[in-house]
C-alpha cells in the first residue's frame, strides 16, 4: 500500500522548516554539529584496527548520529529550509522501517534481509559497474559478464556514454532517450545470460528527474526491480530528488537511494565520517522513505572507498547500525584498481570482508577504476567479490581484521598511482563473454593468497 | 616601513590556522597601526601560512571546515590589507583571477570549493559561481570580471559534455584565446582534455593551484 502521508509530511516540513542560509547549514549544522557530537560522545576510533572491535564505541556512534541528525536535519535547496525530525520521531520511523525486502522474480527471486555483526548468512551480491561509463557497443557484453556469474544475486547498470551517436545532455530529450536505451540494454543482457528475472537497480543515466521518471514506465522495468537516486552531499535534497521518490512510491518500486559522504569534507576525519555516514544512512530511511540504505563513501582525491581510513569509518558506521537497528544497508565497493591489476582484487577482498562482518545486507560492485574510466570493469571481479563475501560470512571480526590488514599491505601504497588497468575487451573475449587467461590467472593467484591469509575461499559458497 | 613584530607575525599566523576571523582582523589592524607595510604582511605571513594550511588539508591533518574557516579569516585580513595598499596609491595585485564553477546539470560542488579555498590561499582572486553553471554564465562572468582562467568542474560522466559545450561557446564568440580554460572533477582525464581542446586539468586541488601558476607563469 502506498504511504503518501509519509511523503507529504516530508514535503510539508520542507516548506515550513526553519530558513537557513546554505553556507550556515554547511558550517554550523553539519560541520560544527559533527564536531560537537564527536566530542560529546567521546567517539575515538582505534587507529590500529580497520574492522571495529569495540561494541560500546559503535553504540556511541549510533547515539551521536541520531542526536546529530535530529539537530542538523536535511537541507532543501529548493525552499532554503531545513527539514527536521525530532530524535523520538527518528527512532520511531527507524523501528518501522523494513527489515526485509523481496527483489527479483522466478529462480532469481531474493530477499534482502537485515544482518547482524558476524552473521553467518552472507549478504546479497549486486554485481555490476554501478553507473560507470560504457560505450554502447560494450554495454550488453559487459553487463552479461556480471549477470552470468551464479554468485551474483542482482545487478546494476552502466552509464551510456552517448545516444544515437550524440553526447547525452541532461534535462534534454537525449537524456530521456538514453534512459530508455539503458533499460532496453539491461533487458537484453539479462535475457542473454538466461536470467530475465534477476533484479536490477536503475536508472543510472538519469542525472535529472526527467529520464528517471519516463524510463521507469518502460515495460522492461520489472515490478521487482530497484530504483535508485542519490542525495546531495552533505544531507541536502531538492525537488528533482523528491520527484523521483514520489514516482517510485507511486509505482510501488523498491526505494534504493544512496548517500556518499566525502571523507575529509564537512564531516572531517574517521570519527566524524563514521557519525556522518551513520546519520546519512538513517536519513535515507527517515527523510527519503528508503527500503535499502546505500553508500559509497568517497575519498576526495582518489575517489575510492577502499583506503584504510575510509574503511575504518565505514566499518564503525555499519556496526553502529547493525547493533542498534534492523535496517537494510549496502555498500558499493569502489576500488582504484581496474581489470588486469591485482590491486583491484586486493581492494575488493579487503572491502568485501570488512563489510560482511560489519553487518551489511548487500554489497555492490565492484565499481572498478573509481567508476570513472570507460569500460574498465568486468564480471570477474564481481565473482571474486561474491566469493569473498560468502567466505567471510560467519568469520569473527578479529579474523576478518587479519585478512583486511594483509590485503591492505598489498595495495594501500598504490592508491594514489591510478592503477586503472585494462578495458573490458582486453580482459574478456567480447564474443564469448569469457575472461581471458591472463586475467583469470591473476584472479586465481590472488585467491590463493587470500586463502593463505585465512579467508576460506576454498570452502564453497554458503 | 616598520618590521613585522614577532607577536603579530605569530598571532596572525595562528589566527589564520585556526580560522579565527576576529583575531585575524585584530592582528592585521595592529600591524597596520604599527606601520607595517601591508604588502610585506601578505608576503611574509598570509601567503606562507595559507600555503601551509593548504598542505595540511592535502595530508588530512585538517579537514574541509578548517580549510574554509581559514579562507574566511584570510579574506577578512586581506580586505583590510587591500584597502591599506590602495590608500597608499598602489595597485593591489593578485597572481591572477579565476572564474570557477560546476557545469550545468551537475550539483556536486564540494571539490570545486576545495580548489577555490586553495587558490585563494595561494594568492589568486577567485569568483566562485557555484554549481549548475550554464556555459553562458561562465562566459559572461569571465568577460565582466576580466578573468585569466576559467575552471569547469564535472563529477559525473553524464555532465562532462557540458565542459565541451562551454569550451565551444568561448570559441564560437571568438574569445577562446583570451582565457586559459581548465577542467576538473572525478570523471576528467588527460584524453578528455585533449579531445575538447581545453588547456589542462589537475587530478587534485593542490595540482590545480600549481597548474594555474604554471599557465600564468607566476
Amino acid at each position: 500500500m502506498i504511504d503518501i502521508d509519509r511523503l507529504t509530511d516530508v514535503v510539508d516540513r520542507s516548506l515550513t522548516g526553519p530558513v537557513v542560509e546554505e553556507r550556515i547549514f554547511d558550517l554550523q549544522h553539519v560541520a560544527a554539529g559533527i564536531q560537537n557530537t564527536v566530542r560529546d560522545y567521546e567517539v575515538q576510533a582505534d587507529r590500529d584496527h580497520v574492522v571495529n572491535l569495540d561494541d560500546e564505541l559503535a553504540d556511541r556512534v549510533w547515539d551521536a548520529a541520531l542526536d546529530f541528525l535530529a539537530s542538523c536535519g536535511v537541507y532543501s535547496k529548493d525552499t532554503g529550509r531545513v527539514i527536521l525530525f525530532s530524535r523520538d520521531e527518528i527512532e520511531r520511523l527507524v523501528r518501522a522501517a523494513p527489515s526485509q525486502v523481496p527483489m527479483g522474480s522466478g529462480p532469481d527471486a531474493r530477499i534482502d534481509v537485515a544482518r547482524t555483526l558476524e552473521d553467518p548468512r552472507p549478504p546479497l551480491i549486486t554485481g555490476g559497474p554501478i553507473g560507470s561509463p560504457t560505450p554502447n557497443d560494450l554495454f550488453v557484453p559487459i553487463i552479461r559478464s556480471y549477470v552470468q556469474e551464479p554468485i551474483v544475486d542482482m545487478t546494476c547498470g552502466a552509464t551510456l556514454t552517448s545516444i544515437a551517436g550524440r553526447e547525452i545532455r541532461t534535462k534534454s530529450p537525449l537524456e530521456i532517450l538514453a534512459a530508455w536505451e539503458e533499460i532496453d540494454l539491461m533487458r537484453q543482457a539479462r535475457e542473454l545470460a538466461g536470467r530475465p528475472g534477476i533484479a536490477t537497480t536503475g536508472i543510472m543515466i538519469s542525472v535529472s528527474d526527467l529520464g528517471n521518471l519516463t524510463a521507469s514506465s518502460s515495460p522492461a522495468v520489472l515490478p521487482t526491480d530497484l530504483h535508485t537516486f542519490g542525495i546531495i552531499s552533505e544531507l541536502k535534497t531538492n525537488n528533482d530528488i523528491l520527484n523521483k521518490l514520489a514516482h517510485i512510491l507511486m509505482i510501488e518500486g523498491v526505494v534504493d537511494p544512496y548517500a556518499n559522504p566525502i571523507y575529509g569534507g564537512l564531516g572531517g576525519g574517521i570519527e566524524g565520517q563514521a557519525v556522518l555516514l551513520t546519520a546519512e544512512l538513517v536519513a535515507l530511511s527517515v527523510f527519503f522513505l528508503a527500503d535499502c540504505l546505500g553508500t559509497s563513501p568517497t575519498h576526495p582525491l582518489q575517489f575510492q572507498d577502499t583506503g584504510r581510513d575510509l574503511m575504518t569509518a565505514t566499518s564503525l558506521s555499519f556496526q553502529a547500525i547493525a547493533r542498534n537497528a534492523s535496517l537494510l544497508t549496502n555498500l558499493t565497493i569502489t576500488p582504484v584498481g581496474g581489470p588486469g591489476t591485482k590491486t583491484l582484487l586486493y581492494e575488493t577482498i579487503a572491502c568485501a570482508v570488512m563489510s560482511t562482518v560489519s553487518g551489511q545486507s548487500r554489497i555492490l560492485g565492484p565499481r572498478s577504476a573509481t567508476g570513472a574510466i570507460p569500460a574498465h570493469f568486468s564480471g570477474l571481479e564481481a565473482r571474486l567479490m561474491g566469493e569473498a563475501v560468502h567466505a567471510a560470512a560467519g568469520l569473527t571480526r578479529e579474523a576478518a581484521e587479519g585478512i583486511v590488514q594483509n590485503a591492505l599491505s598489498k595495495y594501500e601504497h598504490l592508491l594514489d598511482q591510478q592503477p586503472y588497468g585494462l578495458a573490458f575487451p582486453e580482459v574478456y573475449d567480447v564474443q564469448s563473454v569469457r575472461p581471458k587467461d591472463q586475467w583469470l590467472k591473476m584472479y586465481e593467484q590472488v585467491k590463493a593468497e587470500a586463502i593463505g591469509w585465512g579467508l576460506p575461499l576454498d570452502a564453497g559458497s554458503k | 616601513m616598520a618590521e613585522i613584530p614577532e607577536e603579530i607575525r605569530e598571532g596572525l599566523s595562528t589566527a589564520l590556522h585556526e580560522g579565527d576571523e576576529e583575531a585575524a582582523e585584530s592582528f592585521t589592524r595592529r600591524a597596520l597601526d604599527d606601520g607595517v607595510d601591508p604588502l610585506e604582511l601578505i608576503k611574509e605571513v598570509l601567503v606562507p601560512t595559507l600555503t601551509e594550511v593548504g598542505e595540511n588539508f592535502q595530508e588530512f591533518r585538517i579537514f574541509l571546515p578548517e580549510l574554509m574557516l581559514s579562507g574566511e579569516a584570510a579574506k577578512r585580513a586581506g580586505g583590510l590589507l587591500e584597502a591599506a595598499i590602495e590608500a597608499q596609491g598602489k595597485v593591489v595585485t593578485t597572481l591572477g583571477k579565476v572564474v570557477i564553477g560546476t557545469v550545468e546539470g551537475d550539483i556536486h560542488d564540494i571539490g570545486q570549493n576545495i580548489v577555490t579555498s586553495l587558490l585563494s590561499a595561494n594568492g589568486f582572486e577567485v569568483v566562485n559561481l557555484g554549481r549548475n553553471v550554464k556555459p553562458s554564465a561562465f562566459l559572461e562572468t569571465a568577460e565582466s570580471e576580466n578573468a585569466d582562467i576559467v575552471g569547469m568542474s564535472a563529477l559525473m560522466t553524464t555532465t562532462l559534455p557540458m565542459q565541451r559545450r562551454t569550451v565551444k561557446l568561448f570559441e564560437e564568440v571568438g574569445v577562446r584565446e583570451k582565457y586559459k580554460l581548465l577542467v576538473g572533477g572525478g570523471a576528467v582525464s588527460e584524453r578528455w582534455v585533449n579531445e575538447i581542446g581545453a588547456d589542462g586539468f589537475a587530478p587534485d586541488a593542490a595540482a590545480a593551484v600549481e597548474l594555474c601558476k604554471s599557465l600564468l607563469g607566476v
